[in-house]
Parts: structure tokens; C-alpha cells; sequence
């Protein structure tokens, strides 16, 4: 049936149209992320402000960059604020999917309630957080000065407010990981995993050695695909703690944000989110295919 | 008549069971959504020095007094929904092609929409600004909904790819067969039997539109333009301590999300966004 259509006008026409269907998205595409890359490299190797060029000045701004002490604290608690978010988050998903798997009266209306911190935005959630962390008088503080840890400040104490941002972006990511787990769950082999019970496997063998491999490569997926989230996010840190303080809190999409639209450095900053880029790139180009491998396997 | 006690027994055991594990439910969700049912109480509260006693809805009678709240609701739906149908009608047919077309141009296709996730939004913000000043699109609803398509996009293409691929091809060949061309077959074929595809990624659009707070704080600076999250923001950033219309506003724009997400959420599954990476 193929060789009959092969290299006729029919052929031909369908491959046009297959084009066409494409092209929208390409336009798309070119004209608001790929054209703006374009524009942003230029500006990289200037100085100017917003909306005026400025100077040429070579690859300074990328050379600045690397001997910045900020660029190097702010990557640190990148990699520390992607680490929780995508591990952390894979946790608290993956078990929360398994718990409700298990059958119990208003089961369904949990699976929904617990998407909650996903689909309730984000600037709602933060205030929420806010209201629980934010001052002296705030509910956390004073759970935690009675179960006598004193005086807790969740936001303004440097470590404390890299462990609220990090909690929060677990507390944010969960739902993400708990619809991917449940998706990955939904395909695994029940008469497998009830063979091996028989056989007197007990619960944690049965997660460890049938479940997780079943939905390992979901899981892998899951990961690259909350790395780039997480690595990318910005309201998460800024609505929270604005990247404070003293910068404790800082993510190299935040400080390029300030870079270009509170110190109005744009070439700098520029230059920041072209080193992030960069390395995401090939991060998920080679997770691409790797992931492209393990399913032809 | 006499009842087997073992199997009684079972019985009872699977009901208590299953009580146990309600209550866990209940603990775990009243925790884990404490921060979400913190906006709702305090919604309701009396604010400080008022003379009112127990729940009111006086919260929300002086934000649409004395905020523009209205016109931001209007503006965030406009956008949202604007991009919504957009991003399906771009991305519908790029799913399209993505899960029926072969080659080294679609699989190049494939990749750079896969690596163009990757960007940090703040990429494209920052020239899409100037680029978006020189074309008066600065402050205005017409600009930021054309950077949400933009930025769902992507996803939304993996997402129709994940399922058209559940949709057989035998179909759409019996339909060329019949005289059908391939996009009216795509139409009348695919489009058809997706209902539950499209819907999917039509909320994925939607929150990721209505939700959005980087682009619209570089994009909008006037009040009457600001939608939800700017205005509820910079509401709160002016009034940090009177929680009560703070979060009377935020009430108002957490119900649209969550009622789309209740209503539909049947049809909504990113399982599959995974399962079409792994295919491609």
C-alpha cells in the first residue's frame, strides 16, 4: 500500500499539507523565541540600557559573568533549589500516587484535592505561605518557638529562607510528579506484582524491586522535565523572599531578572540566562536521547 | 443463615482498613493544603477594628470598592481564554505532524520544540521587551497573550502529539481512501476522536496563562491593564498587613483554575506527555 502512494502528486500533496500544518507553530516559534534569542545575543555583546544598544564590547559580559562572585553563589543554590524540587517532589508525588491507588470511601476526591498547589496560582499560594511564615506572629514562628526551637525567621534568616523556598517548591512541584506517578502506575503489571506477593514478597521488595523499575522511565522523564522547571522557575523564589536575603536566595533566573530590569544592565544579564540556556540545551539534548535509546531497547 | 466468621472477619478487616486510610487522607490533605485554606479563612475574617463578629463577606465588598479588581478579572480571562483557543489551533496541527509525519526535518522539528522548553522564560522577555516597545505592544493585553500561546506552545504540541498517537492510522487511511484529503481527514478524523486530548491541553493552556506572573510584571505597568496576579501582587505589596481584602482577592482568582480543574479534571493527563518524549 505504501509503494502505491510513493513519489505521486497524492504523495506530494500530503507532505504540503503536512507542512502547512506545521507551519503556524514554526512562525510562532521564530518569531517570539527564536528571533528574541537572536536580538538577545546581540545585546550580550553590548552595554547599553533597555532600549538603546550601546557600546560593543566583545564576550566582557560573558567574561564578567564567570568572575562574579553572585554568578557562582546563585548557581550553587540553583543546583541545591533543583536537587530538592525535582528529588524532593518525585518523594512526596510518587508516594502520595501509590497511597491512592489503594481504594478507600472518597478516594477520587482526594486525588483531586491534593492537585490543589498546582492548579491554585502561584501568586495565592505564595501569599498563603506568606501569611504562615512571614512574620514574628505568624503561625509557623510560633509552633516553632513552642516546640522550643526560639525564634524561628523563615524568611529573613539566610539558611531558614533557602529552606522555606525549597519547601515550598516541593509543596508546588508534588501535584506535577503525583499525576506523572499515577499515569506510570496505571501501566504497571497487576498480575505481576500479585504473583510476587504470593511468592511472599513483602511490600517494600515489591516497591523496590517491580514497581520502581516499571515506571522508571516515566520517573526519568519526570525528572528532566522538573529539572527544566525547576531551573527555569522564577515566581517560586521571587514572590517568597524576591531572591533575599543578601541574596541567600537567589537563583540565576532571579538574579538575571534583576540584573536586566532592576540594575538595568541588560547585556549582563543577557549573558547570565545565556549561560543557564546553554547548559539546559545540552542537559536535555542528551537526555532527549538518551530517553529515545531506552525506549527503542 | 449462619455467616462464615472468617470471611466476616475479612470483611471487617478491608472496612477498617479502609477507614484508617481515609483518615490518613483527611491528615495528609488538611496539611498539605493548609496555606490554601489559610486564603479562604482569612477571606472571611473580620478586618482588624472592625466591629463585625464571625464570618463576613465584608472583604470582598471593599476590594470591588476600592480596587480594580473587576477589570482585572476581566483582563486575565480575556487573555487566558484568548490564549487557550490560540495555542490549540497552533498546536493541533503541529501535534498533528509530530505524531503521523516521518523524516529528519520532522525529528529536527521535534527536537527544537523540545529544546525551546528548555529556555528560560527571562530569555525571551528581556528582547521580547524591546522588541515589543518598538511596536507599541508594551502594557497592553494583545502582548502578553501572544507570548502565552507562545510559551504553551511546546508543551501543548507534545501534549495533542501524545494523544493523536492513541488514535489509530487505519482510520485516517480509510478516509483517504475514500477521497477525503489529509486535513480534512485530520479534521474529521483526529480532531473528532480527541475531545478528551484537546480538552486536556486547553487546561494545560489555560492555568499556564491565567497563572503566569513573570511576563505580566515586565510586560504590564498600568493598573487598568494589570491582570490578576499583578494587581492581587502589588494589592498586597500596599497592604501587607490587612490580610483580609488581600485574600479576598486572591479567592477571586484561585476559583476560575480550580473550578475549570473540578468540572474537567477528568480529562486532564500529562501521563502521556511523557510517554510521547520517550516516543520521539
Amino acid at each position: 500500500m505504501s509503494m502505491f502512494f510513493q513519489d505521486t502528486s497524492t504523495a506530494r500533496r500530503r507532505r504540503l499539507t503536512m507542512a502547512g500544518l506545521a507551519l503556524p507553530s514554526i512562525l510562532m516559534m521564530a518569531l517570539v523565541n527564536g528571533y528574541p534569542v537572536v536580538v538577545a545575543a546581540v545585546q550580550s555583546v553590548h552595554d547599553g540600557g533597555l532600549l538603546k544598544l550601546g557600546d560593543f564590547v566583545g564576550v566582557e559580559n560573558y567574561i564578567r559573568v564567570f568572575q562574579d562572585p553572585l554568578f557562582w553563589k546563585s548557581l550553587r543554590f540553583t543546583v541545591l533549589f533543583a536537587m530538592c524540587g525535582v528529588f524532593g517532589s518525585w518523594v512526596v508525588g510518587f508516594a502520595l500516587a501509590l497511597f491512592l491507588r489503594t481504594r478507600f470511601p472518597g478516594s477520587a476526591i482526594f486525588r483531586v484535592l491534593l492537585l490543589l498547589p498546582w492548579i491554585v496560582p502561584i501568586v495565592v499560594t505564595a501569599m498563603g505561605w506568606n501569611w504562615l511564615v512571614a512574620t514574628r506572629n505568624s503561625i509557623m514562628p510560633q509552633l516553632a518557638e513552642a516546640l522550643g526551637f526560639g525564634p524561628v525567621m523563615f524568611l529573613a534568616d539566610p539558611t531558614m529562607a533557602v529552606i522555606t523556598v525549597c519547601v515550598f517548591k516541593i509543596w508546588i512541584s508534588y501535584p506535577f510528579m503525583m499525576m506523572m506517578a499515577a499515569g506510570a502506575l496505571e501501566t504497571v503489571d497487576q498480575s505481576a506484582i500479585e504473583a510476587a506477593r504470593v511468592d511472599g514478597a513483602g511490600p517494600w521488595n515489591l516497591l523496590v524491586h517491580m514497581i520502581l523499575p516499571m515506571t522508571a522511565r516515566s520517573t526519568y522523564i519526570s525528572w528532566i522535565l522538573m529539572t527544566m522547571f525547576s531551573v527555569n522557575d522564577f515566581p517560586t523564589i521571587f514572590l517568597l523572599t524576591g531572591g533575599g536575603p543578601v541574596n541567600a536566595t537567589s537563583s540565576l533566573v532571579v538574579m538575571a531578572y534583576r540584573t536586566v530590569f532592576q540594575d538595568f544592565q541588560p547585556g549582563y544579564g543577557i549573558a547570565i540566562t545565556f549561560v543557564i540556556t546553554t547548559a539546559l540545551a545540552v542537559l536535555s539534548l542528551c537526555l532527549f536521547n538518551l530517553i529515545r535509546k531506552s525506549s527503542v531497547s | 443463615m449462619s455467616v462464615n466468621p472468617a470471611v466476616s472477619r475479612k470483611a471487617r478487616q478491608r472496612a477498617t482498613m479502609g477507614l484508617i486510610r481515609l483518615l490518613a487522607a483527611c491528615v495528609i490533605t488538611a496539611v498539605l493544603l493548609t496555606p490554601i485554606l489559610a486564603v479562604f479563612w482569612l477571606s472571611l475574617r473580620p478586618r482588624l477594628y472592625s466591629d463585625i463578629v464571625g464570618p463576613t463577606l465584608d472583604n470582598f465588598r471593599y476590594i470591588f470598592v476600592n480596587t480594580n479588581v473587576l477589570t482585572w478579572t476581566v483582563n486575565s480571562l480575556s487573555v487566558a481564554l484568548f490564549a487557550t483557543v490560540a495555542s490549540l489551533l497552533v498546536a493541533a496541527p503541529a501535534g498533528y505532524v509530530l505524531s503521523r509525519a516521518k523524516g529528519r526535518i520532522v525529528s529536527i522539528y521535534a527536537m527544537s520544540i523540545f529544546v525551546i522548553q528548555s529556555f528560560p522564560v527571562v530569555v525571551f522577555v528581556i528582547p521580547l521587551f524591546v522588541m515589543f516597545a518598538a511596536v507599541h505592544l508594551v502594557d497592553t493585553l494583545a502582548g502578553v497573550a501572544i507570548i502565552y500561546v507562545a510559551t504553551s506552545v511546546s508543551v501543548a504540541c507534545w501534549m495533542m502529539s501524545a494523544y493523536f498517537d492513541t488514535i489509530p492510522k487505519e482510520l485516517e487511511e480509510a478516509a483517504w481512501i475514500d477521497g477525503c484529503s489529509v486535513l480534512s481527514a485530520f479534521v474529521r478524523i483526529v480532531l473528532r476522536n480527541s475531545l478528551p486530548g484537546i480538552l486536556s491541553t486547553a487546561i494545560y493552556s489555560f492555568l499556564l496563562a491565567w497563572n503566569d506572573y513573570l511576563i505580566a510584571l515586565v510586560f504590564l505597568r498600568s493598573d487598568s491593564n494589570f491582570t490578576l496576579p499583578i494587581g492581587l501582587q502589588t494589592f498586597f505589596q500596599q497592604n501587607q498587613t490587612d490580610w483580609g481584602p488581600v485574600m479576598a482577592c486572591a479567592v477571586i482568582m484561585l476559583l476560575p483554575p480550580v473550578l475549570v480543574f473540578a468540572f474537567l479534571n477528568r480529562f486532564f493527563s500529562i501521563g502521556g506527555v511523557g510517554g510521547a518524549l520517550a516516543g520521539k
